[in-house]
């Protein structure tokens, strides 16, 4: 049960955070919109040696379709995004959550997950989190969330620096890859971008 | 009439696991010999394989959620019958896969919910105990078996169905990581065979469609 206090402050605290976030990138970046649109960049000056370029180039990252599918117990939660990235390459180190001690990254492959230190994030490319495949894994949860919740996720990534996204709780059964009822989720639900 | 490549190569792989288990094993059981097992080439829906001929019902018995034997054959005759095979520790699919399940058999008629039998049998059984198992598997609905035993049991009944697990295994960190089967079995009840097999992109919406056939052993 947590107190509403704890649970008020948790949440200026991340709004602090991404505030401090979008004011320090704000300055360094003189690439702003091309708010919603996915996929082609055209606008970057990039010619020659592409390689060379995607590895100087600042990563444009965008997180997108986060979802937590509700938790059986509070022993462990998945959560899945996608990190699009429309810059230079990057590498999503770890991750933080205030709803769990540890969180994770693991692969699945074959029905076995295999926790990974660390994801590239390639130039011009996707880091997907998605069922049976990626996940993020959070273990001893604090609380066992609720359908209609948010928790409160962060990116950690090496050239980007932290991506703070506020993560739907889903129904235990969502799984927006596979085509069933459920399309894409409202836009602004579980996205967060660099500036 | 769409092609569907997908479950075919599903179920190519599927021979191949079964004819692998049938040289490694040696066990004399008839039931792990190959299987020519064919997709239907009609259902055109990746989740979804036909098979045919069936699988025979392994020969399983393990000790359930209340710490009693449990003999598969004898205990899901002539009940339509879902087989899985996860573990408890696991994050996405398992869960997932037993709460598409959940949702769409409690939109049954109560009176054939009663008749389905829901199994899942644990591919980690030193830290799914009858009891672990049995907290777990309430939360997705209380009507669902949970059996637990010895691993190679275990592993030796999903081989032949065709489903490949390994031993659960210490992560360097000592976390210990588990398989879980990425398929679920539906049994008929008229003839008890294993004749449908959803893949673990299998949503609620196929599970929802489907349960009503299945529980009168017809083809989705
Ligand atoms: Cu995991």
């Amino acid at each position: 049960m947590a107190a509403p206090t704890a649970a008020a402050g948790a949440r200026a605290r991340v709004v602090a955070l991404a505030l401090a976030a979008v004011v320090g990138c704000g300055a360094l970046a003189g690439c702003g919109g091309g708010s919603g649109a996915d996929g082609t960049d055209g606008t970057g000056g990039r010619s020659g040696g592409q390689a060379a370029a995607d590895t100087a180039a600042r990563p444009h990252l965008r997180i997108s379709g986060a979802f937590l599918p509700v938790p059986v117990t509070t022993g462990l939660a998945a959560g899945f995004c996608v990190v699009r990235n429309t810059g230079g390459a990057d590498t999503l180190t770890s991750v933080t959550s205030d709803i769990a001690d540890r969180v994770t990254l693991h692969r699945t492959r074959n029905g076995r997950m295999e926790m990974q230190d660390s994801f590239p994030v390639p130039a011009h490319g996707a880091l997907d989190f998605s069922r049976g495949g990626n996940h993020l894994m959070f273990e001893q949860l604090t609380h066992k969330p609720k359908v209609g919740d948010t928790v409160t996720v962060r990116l950690h990534f090496r050239r980007s620096g932290t991506l703070t996204v506020k993560v739907p709780v889903r129904p235990a059964t969502y799984n927006p890859g596979a085509g069933g009822a459920f399309g894409t989720p409202p836009d602004g639900a579980g996205s967060a971008r660099t500036p | 009439m769409r092609k569907k490549t997908l479950p075919l190569a599903a179920a190519l792989l599927t021979s191949a696991v079964l004819a692998l288990s049938a040289c490694g094993g040696g066990s004399g059981d008839e039931s792990s010999k190959p299987v020519d097992v064919q997709a239907d080439a009609h259902s055109g829906r990746r989740a979804l394989t036909v098979l045919d001929p069936p699988f025979t019902k392994p020969d399983l018995v393990l000790t359930d959620t209340h710490g009693e034997k449990y003999d598969l054959r004898e205990r899901t005759k002539g009940r339509p019958t879902l087989l899985y095979f996860g573990y408890t520790h696991c994050p996405d699919i398992c869960p997932l896969t037993m709460s598409n399940i959940a949702v769409a058999k409690k939109q049954l008629p109560k009176a054939v919910q009663e008749k389905l039998r829901v199994v899942f049998v644990t591919t980690d059984p030193e830290r799914d105990t009858p009891a672990a198992l049995g907290s777990w598997l309430r939360q997705q609905d209380p009507e669902f078996i949970g059996l637990t035993g010895k691993f190679a049991t275990i592993q030796h009944a999903a081989r032949q169905l065709g489903i490949s697990i390994d031993p659960p295994k210490k992560e360097k960190d000592g976390t210990v990581v588990s398989t879980h089967g990425t398929e679920v079995v539906a049994f008929s009840p008229k003839s008890d065979g294993g004749y449908l097999l959803y893949h673990e992109d299998a949503t609620v919406d196929d599970y929802t469609k489907d349960l009503p056939k299945i529980v009168q052993g017809q083809r989705p």
